[in-house]
């Protein structure tokens, strides 16, 4: 096993692979700019380095600085975690060369599923189905891309090359519209992934995201851990996630785990991956593109599953045969994930920055929380804004939905907006509770104004009025103020015991 | 002391003369206001029913977040009220408008121009911010009277960055 393992990344994911070090009795080593010294991940960890400005390139990025910090340290291998170094070629390229172990997988398949033009190319010579979009591989000029689009029809996206994490899109409805849809997605690429190119993807009518996560081993081993349905999404970015899927069943799950891990084994795939798909309204899959990381949402197939998938990705990492095969797979009860970010949902999600001065964590049967922050965490805007993400089991989907209801409820941030009422009202959605969404459930079919219990507006006159009373009674114990200041107040007439 | 406070369209006229009661709209029920942070968070038990609630105050109206939802409440005490009806008639002025910077961040565009006309929903200036591009759009028609910011400025939350009239 590993004798030290340095997590080149931070936040909740940190503390993740942190914790799966500790179980497998592994040291760690934390990295951190100006503004993580107190963060959670410093604080957990063996080992902690300062490498530079709050920036993301000028520390997370600089992957000259992480080395030196391993030959500082004498870390014998790097979690990237997920999103910076992640999915970077060179980054895997340069700790093989340094002789550093990368705990992901080989440069060569991360190359080939990181460029998506590539990728997509690559898995349909596999008998994988696609998405229809731009063929072929490379970089499409603006030209050529204004030329093509019809053929690829409307209302299609612009997608990010090289992107992830649903940044770098923009949904496209006429081609009048695609010239500065381009200029945009290829600005937000270019300062997300130090990549402007773009390609086309047709937009799939009612389509459902839905992921199959995989292990494979260094020895050509591969099995899928079951799907997750990801459909409940904001510009792109997933807000919520749940394992299984609601209407996957036996037969879609087997095949869909198949042509997944075939396309995996068509790239020589090693450590922890996911297969993302989009399934059309009559159970059509279409490949989507393979994230070549561990990724935000692993902890509902964990919960389902039993499986530690870091753990799983350390050992995969260090040399090991998988532990499991397919039939050694079952997917028990049912999980839920929402995603907490640092954003106000009664304000177009505005992010929303400071200092966390109370905390409460939501705790109990089948809750499971993973968390960056603690009190006193300064909400900086810097990095993305997610902040913990709550995961809840249950033995069915309506008892999973009902825990997540409580731990939503148990949990309170005081000092920053979150989102929580935004996941309270989709768990109040009747169209959730039946499985009844797709993609643009959240954008197009949902309010945060719908159902308001009829008592409750009442209780909230009461509480302002009681706190206006209360300001009232606290400012008339200070009457100071010069006498020949005439003001509205003098003039109504202040002087109240 | 009485008060006229409006939640989402109704009024409720409420009287608070003691620390453990209030009258709303003519019923009585026993009332227990504990703040729990001193400053936003509070318990309140209304007739013996616990709720936990955030209040903040701002422009004047009290925000009130409860069990997931946000509630806008404007609390007029006696006094109050008969200085609203005084005043009452004059209309507010059109004026400057300064679009301010919703959240910090780095401004990576600015279509905005000195003397432009604009209409209600056109972009201003873009700012990212948390790895992602937000748009900051006129709230309403007007001409562009100051732009008060450049690119790859880094701004505060509430800086000014465009004006129009």
């Amino acid at each position: 096993m590993f004798n030290k393992i340095l997590i080149a990344n931070r936040g909740e994911i940190a503390v993740r692979i942190i914790r799966a070090c500790r179980d497998l009795g592994v040291k760690t080593v934390a990295v951190y700019s100006d503004v993580d010294r107190a963060a959670l991940h410093v604080r957990y960890a063996d080992e902690a380095y300062h490498i530079g400005p709050p920036p993301a390139r000028e520390s997370y990025l600089r992957i000259d600085k992480i080395l030196e910090v391993v030959e500082r340290s004498g870390a014998d291998a790097i979690h990237p975690g997920y999103g910076f170094l992640a999915e970077r070629p060179e980054f895997a390229l340069a700790c093989a060369e340094k002789g550093v172990a990368f705990i992901g997988p080989p440069a060569s398949a991360i190359g080939a599923m990181g460029d998506k033009a590539v990728a997509r190319a690559t898995v349909q010579k596999a008998g994988v189905p696609v998405v229809p979009g731009t063929e072929g591989e490379g970089g499409l000029r603006d030209k050529e891309i204004l030329a093509v689009a019809p053929q690829v029809g409307f209302p299609l996206l612009v997608k990010a090359t090289f992107g992830g994490g649903g940044k770098g899109m923009r949904l496209v409805e006429r081609w009048e519209d695609l010239p500065r849809a381009l200029v945009s997605a290829r600005r937000e690429a270019e300062a997300a992934f130090g990549d402007g190119a773009v390609y086309l993807e047709k937009v799939v009518e009612g389509a459902r995201h839905v992921e199959v996560q995989l292990l494979a081993d260094q020895h050509g081993n591969c099995v899928h851990l079951g799907e997750r349905e990801c459909s409940i999404q904001r510009r792109h970015q997933k807000l919520m996630e749940e394992a299984p899927a609601p209407f996957v069943d036996d037969d879609l799950r087997r095949r869909m785990g198949e042509v997944a891990v075939r396309a995996a084994q068509a790239i020589h795939y090693s450590n922890a991956g996911t297969v993302e798909f989009l399934v059309d309204k009559d159970k059509n899959f279409y490949f989507l593109e393979m994230n070549t990381r561990l990724q935000v949402e692993h902890p509902v197939t964990e919960m389902v599953t039993g499986i530690d998938i870091v753990k799983e990705q350390i050992r995969i990492a260090r040399g090991r045969k998988l532990r499991y095969a397919q039939d050694d797979i079952h997917l028990n009860g049912w999980a839920i994930e929402c995603r907490i970010n640092a954003e106000d949902p009664f304000n177009d999600f505005v992010p929303s920055t400071g200092r966390i001065n109370a905390l409460g964590r939501p705790s109990g049967p089948g809750v499971r929380v993973d968390s960056g922050i603690e009190e006193g965490s300064e909400i900086t805007p810097y990095y993305d804004s997610l902040l913990t993400k709550l995961v809840v089991w249950g033995e069915t989907r309506g008892e999973a939905i009902v825990r997540m209801r409580r731990a939503l409820r148990e949990y309170r941030v005081i000092g920053i907006k979150t989102n929580v009422p935004f996941h309270q009202a989709i768990l109040e959605s009747h169209r959730f509770h039946g499985g009844q969404f797709d993609t643009t459930f959240v954008e197009q079919r949902f309010s945060m104004d719908e159902d308001v219990p009829p008592e409750l507006p009442r209780v909230a006159a009461i509480a302002a009025t009681l706190a206006a009373h209360r300001r009232g009674q606290e400012a008339t114990q200070i009457v100071h103020g010069p006498t020949q200041d005439v003001s509205n107040w003098k003039l109504a007439g202040r002087v109240k015991r | 002391m009485k008060y006229a406070t409006t939640v989402g369209g109704q009024t409720f006229i409420m009287d608070v003369n003691r620390d453990d009661q209030v009258t709303v709209d003519g019923e009585t029920l026993a009332v227990d206001f504990f703040s729990i942070d001193q400053v936003t968070e509070f318990s309140l038990l209304l007739d013996n029913h616990s709720y936990e609630l955030l209040v903040n105050e701002a422009d004047g109206d009290y925000q009130v977040l409860l069990l997931g939802h946000l509630f806008n409440a404007r609390v007029e005490d006696e006094r109050a009220r008969r200085l609203a009806q005084a005043v009452r008639g004059f209309a507010p002025t059109g004026g400057e408008l300064q679009i301010k910077a919703p959240m910090p961040g780095l401004i990576v565009a600015i279509p905005a121009m000195l003397g432009h006309v604009v209409q209600q929903g056109d972009v201003l200036v873009i700012l990212e911010s948390m790895k992602m591009e937000n748009e900051i759009k006129a709230p309403r028609d007007g001409v562009v009277s100051g732009v008060r910011t450049q690119l790859r400025q880094n701004v505060e939350q509430g800086q000014t960055l465009i004006t129009i009239t």
